[in-house]
């Protein structure tokens, strides 16, 4: 694995806080996310991983501390969260695709509604993308026609075609049937390779062990240990984590 | 008892009653239709004096009988508008009907808009949102498609309630096709036919409106 500890900090998390009423869902994260570095978010369900995610691109509202992405505050209140948006990709478990677009209309969408392309370059872009994930043949057809893991790589090719810089996975495999999860982590492990930014919240260990630069494992609101793979998932230190892995591994 | 005897002598008067019933119908859907975007609006906005406006509007008309409204609409408010203003105050009954059936409608319509834009999953406002998308391209592009293909059978079932609800106008004196049954049957006794007739041509308004609807639900689905 290529060292990315000299990297510029592409990501920087201080304090993060996120209550949604009375309940406390992130405690205090402190994080730094290098450029080019693949973050895996494990940790029992309920310990706040995916509300983690969901901060960094603005999807829930913090309620304390702050996050900055290439030296600029995105928790800002002035800041325009729309532009922030425009590139960090989010990958969702649900997939979420556009049921009433075709599946190409699904990826060329963003880029034209925000005049980034017009629309026969981003038809293009589109086609290409699709290509990439093996999809390249179903660019006519509507999502429902499609497999779950189909869908699920249609909307990395949706979330690519904006050009992100930072792509974030919301347990992008917990909804496929098992033998579709290796299609899409093999389409992640391609984005790694090349050199994205990811945050991916997973409950595929193997994944996080194999491709991950750095774990996260995320247990009552705070980061309880992180470090390499070998490192958390290995020879982990903390109890919490321990007892985590001893039940998933 | 002579059906066709009875359908033959009544067919002017009872086609002057039906084209009231479908023009007040017609009229009404159009505005309710508008009164139920803006009071839809209204109800999801974040602005809190917006929402009770719109919840305050839906309650009283979904908490009182048409007929009340009717009469309220006919003689109530401008009896009350003369007390206010002390002038002579007088509403038509078109005017009134119009304005019965369309606030009426107006209402059912604005929450079965609303129902189906929080029908439209959650996750399809999030993933457009995480593209960059603002919020009113958001609505135009992803949420609004989709809810209106959801509110398409609801509406049409309400346009079907509101024609035949349109009858209870006959209580203020709407010339629609009751009215005009109603002075037929008082000059020839002819009660079985006519209204046999009158129940008729409900029924083949209502089966022309459902067999559209899901002709156009079943393309759009497509």
């Amino acid at each position: 694995m290529i060292a990315k500890d000299n990297n510029e900090i592409k990501i920087e998390v201080n304090g993060l806080k996120k209550s949604f009423g009375k309940l406390h869902v992130l405690r205090g994260i402190d994080a730094e996310i290098r450029a080019g570095e693949v973050i895996c978010v494990i940790g029992p369900s309920g310990s706040g991983k995916s509300t983690f995610l969901r901060c960094l691109n603005r999807l829930e509202e913090i309620s304390g501390g702050e996050i900055i992405v290439d030296g600029e505050s995105i928790t800002d209140p002035k800041a325009d969260v729309d532009k922030i948006r425009q590139h960090i990709g989010m990958v969702f478990q649900s997939f979420n695709l556009f049921p009433h677009y075709t599946v190409k209309e699904n990826v060329m969408l963003a880029p034209v509604e925000l005049k980034l392309k017009s629309k026969a370059e981003a038809e293009q872009k589109a086609l290409d993308l699709l290509n990439r994930v093996g999809l390249a043949d179903k660019a006519d057809a509507k999502p429902r026609q499609l497999s779950g893991g189909q869908q699920q790589r249609v909307a990395i090719a949706r979330a690519l075609a904006m050009e992100p810089d930072i792509m974030l996975f919301d347990e992008p495999t917990s909804a496929l049937d098992p033998e579709m999860v290796c299609e899409v982590l093999d389409v992640m492990k391609e984005l790694a390779a090349e050199g994205m930014t990811m945050v991916v919240v997973t409950h595929e260990m193997g994944f996080a062990h194999d491709v991950a630069d750095r774990v996260f494992f995320i247990d009552q609101g705070v980061i309880m240990e992180e470090g390499t793979p070998v490192e958390v998932m290995d020879h982990p230190q903390n109890e919490r984590t321990k007892s985590f892995l001893s039940k998933v591994l | 008892m002579n059906l066709f005897g009875v359908l033959q002598e009544s067919w002017p008067m009872l086609m002057e009653g039906l084209g009231m019933t479908v023009r007040i119908t017609v009229l009404s859907l159009i505005i309710a239709l508008i009164v139920g975007i803006f009071v839809c609006l209204m109800n999801i906005s974040s602005n809190k004096v917006l929402r009770g406006i719109a919840k305050f509007y839906i309650w009283l008309i979904r908490g009182t009988p048409m007929l009340v409204q009717a009469f309220y609409f006919y003689f109530a408010l401008p009896q009350l508008v003369q007390g206010l203003t002390g002038t002579q105050f007088r509403i038509d009954i078109f005017t009134a009907s119009l304005v019965t059936l369309s606030m009426n409608a107006g209402a059912y319509i604005s929450e079965i808009f609303r129902g189906s834009i929080e029908a439209v999953p959650k996750g399809q406002m999030e993933a457009s949102r995480s593209l960059g998308l603002s919020y009113a391209k958001t609505m135009q592009k992803i949420i609004l498609p989709q809810a209106v293909r959801i509110c398409l059978p609801s509406l049409v079932n309400q346009f079907i309630i509101t024609l035949k609800d349109s009858t209870i106008l006959y209580a203020i004196g709407l010339a629609e096709i009751m009215n005009k049954a109603k002075i037929y049957v008082g000059r020839t006794m002819e009660s079985f036919a006519t209204y046999t007739w009158v129940a008729i041509f409900f029924l083949a308004i209502v089966t022309v409106l459902s067999l559209v609807s899901r002709y156009v639900e079943r393309r759009m689905n497509a």
